[in-house]
């Protein structure tokens, strides 16, 4: 019997959404199939990859990352370096030294910071918060006026803020905004209705649906994922039908295998290869669970990452 | 699964207000009444005109454009006796959100509204019926193949045709209550989709009884795997039944908000 190929077609769509100006500017989402299941259909925009920076600089960075940004003093010259990066769509800026517990920088310091980034490099800005949702709430809402007219996508509106960083970002600076959940369904699901609610536009949204470094409960992020884009494209819920973004350095980097130093665990070799790795694994991961755009840190995993999209979009 | 299927029932010449409107062709009660109910959380509309005999095709089209034009090419179920204002309708029918219903068939005088809707590529209300009301599920199933076989003849996929089991009315035909959401379960169990006028279930009850009989016939409706209802989806109790029988099928994703959805 002759082979029948029964492409799976579905009556949704995720939402296509732009970030950043100009030519550089991208567009992640717009898919109809599920992840790379081009055989299927059209996968709208190709997955894109971006280069995480920090005020803070390169504190705890390997030596792969230090080297690459040999020479930059200031978070505008990192961020210039981290644009021509080797596969890089876009720059991710980490305000992480806001959080009261850390440095606490000021809330004026770091929108300096992020002023002078997006006015350095032509690539779309992704801005991400410290973390501290009280600090996040005055912080990303200051980020998202002082930017206006970047169209940078601000990371991110949670339950306990999305009134204040929703309202900001998506409604009155007109940038993109990140709706943040941890790997919980069906509060990406509420967080995105009450944002609309709100009366930020779907188009406006991004989700970051969380996601952990492999190995460490990594098959709950699939299934939030999968649980999503079925939601999405098989039952045409609309307000699911937002692209996904997954800021993957953040946590990969910070689990034990890409932190013990070589001298305390020289069982499992190089620190720099074993960090390499497991951002990669995480972002191929991520990727093919649905995530449209990924958060990377070292040179090697972002040229990585971006050749596996090449060769399989 | 996909999520339950409101079909709205409000437009209709059952209604005073809407039988004017249809004879004056005046567009503002029914499009008040397409927005309460597509508000409420309706994705079909049905379009009943009537028997419309001598000006049916006319008319329907004229409601399909006001319709769609209005409301984003909502897809409509087009309600009348009278076949060629059907494939009237259907002529000038969008069909981005769905396609059209042809509402409906029986075993019986009105099989070839299934050969309409094979022709015109429709979904078709198939009422397993024949001349008066299918005495048990032998009858009912019987129906059911009949009109099966006929939409497979004419090329139709067996997921376009909607098995209406015909809900009954509870104040007297108590004991066939069962029996109808038995039918609804071999239905379901042979992969076909279902609908039906289920409050006819609570016909003559009091007023302040019939969401609560209709929420829970729809509940044990659901439960058994029916796929669709017409009803009047103003009726807030049913619908927040409905939503919340589509969340405990995992046929929603559940968030706290679901009920506004």
């Amino acid at each position: 019997m002759p082979f029948n190929r029964k492409p799976q077609k579905f009556n949704a769509q995720i939402k296509a959404v732009e970030i950043g100006v100009g030519e550089k500017a991208i567009k992640i989402g717009g898919e109809n199939i599920l992840p790379f299941y081009t055989f299927d259909g059209d996968m709208g925009n190709t997955p894109k990859v971006g280069v995480e920076i920090s005020d803070m600089g390169l504190e705890g960075a390997v030596a792969g990352i230090v080297s690459y940004y040999e020479g930059c003093t200031t978070a505008a010259e990192m961020a210039k370096k981290a644009a021509e990066m080797e596969g890089a769509d876009f720059v991710a800026l980490s305000l992480e030294g806001g959080d009261p517990n850390g440095a606490n920088k000021s809330t004026e310091e770091l929108v300096a910071v992020a002023k002078e980034v997006a006015d350095a490099i032509d690539l779309p800005l992704v801005v991400e918060g410290c973390k501290n949702v009280e600090k996040d709430s005055e912080l990303l809402v200051k980020v998202a006026e002082a930017l206006q007219g970047k169209n940078v996508l601000v990371l991110a509106a949670k339950e306990e803020n999305y009134k204040a960083v929703g309202a900001a970002a998506g409604l009155a600076y007109n940038q993109k905004v990140g709706a943040e959940s941890a790997v919980d369904i069906n509060l990406a699901k509420q967080l995105n209705v009450v944002m609309t609610q709100l009366g930020v536009k779907p188009e406006s949204v991004v989700m970051n649906v969380g996601t952990a470094a492999v190995g460490y409960g990594y098959e709950y992020v699939v299934s939030t994922m999968d649980r999503i884009k079925a939601a999405a494209l098989a039952q045409s819920d609309t307000t699911l039908q937002m692209p996904i973004i997954t800021p993957v350095a953040s946590e990969t980097w910070s689990v034990k295998e890409s932190l013990a130093e070589e001298a305390d665990a020289p069982e499992w070799g190089s620190r720099e290869e074993r960090g390499i790795s497991m951002e990669i694994q995480t972002a191929a991961a991520d990727l093919v669970s649905g995530s449209n755009a990924v958060i990377l840190r070292h040179p090697q995993s972002v040229a990585t990452i971006a050749k596996m999209i090449k060769e399989l979009a | 699964m996909s999520k339950f299927i409101v079909i709205g029932e409000r437009i209709s010449v059952t209604a005073p207000s809407i039988n004017r409107a249809f004879a004056e062709k005046d567009p503002e009660p029914i499009l008040t009444r397409a927005k309460q109910q597509l508000d409420a959380g309706a994705y079909y509309l049905d379009v009943n005109i009537g028997p419309a005999e001598s000006n049916g095709e006319e008319l329907m089209k004229w409601a399909v454009e006001l319709l769609q034009g209005e409301f984003d090419n909502v897809p409509l179920a087009l309600d009348t006796a009278n076949m060629k204002a059907i494939e009237a309708g259907i002529s000038v029918y969008n069909r981005s959100k769905g396609k059209p219903i042809v509402n409906s068939a029986d075993a019986a005088g009105r099989i070839e509204y299934v050969d309409l809707a094979a022709a015109n590529d429709a979904i078709v209300i198939a009422l397993c019926n024949g001349e008066g009301i299918a005495k048990d599920n032998d009858e009912r199933m019987m129906y059911c193949q009949t009109l099966l076989e006929r939409g497979m003849e004419h090329g139709m996929e067996a997921t376009d045709l909607w098995f209406d089991p015909l809900f009954l009315v509870t104040k007297g035909m108590q004991d066939k209550q069962m029996d109808i959401l038995e039918c609804i379960k071999m239905f379901s169990d042979m992969g076909l989709n279902s609908t039906g006028g289920l409050s006819n279930n609570s016909n003559g009850m009091p007023k302040h009884i019939r969401p609560i009989m209709d929420s829970a016939m729809v509940a044990m409706a659901m439960m058994q795997g029916l796929t669709s209802a017409i009803v009047n989806p103003n009726d807030l109790r049913l619908m927040e039944t409905i939503k919340s029988c589509d969340i405990i099928k995992n046929n929603t994703l559940y968030a706290d908000s679901y009920l506004e959805l």
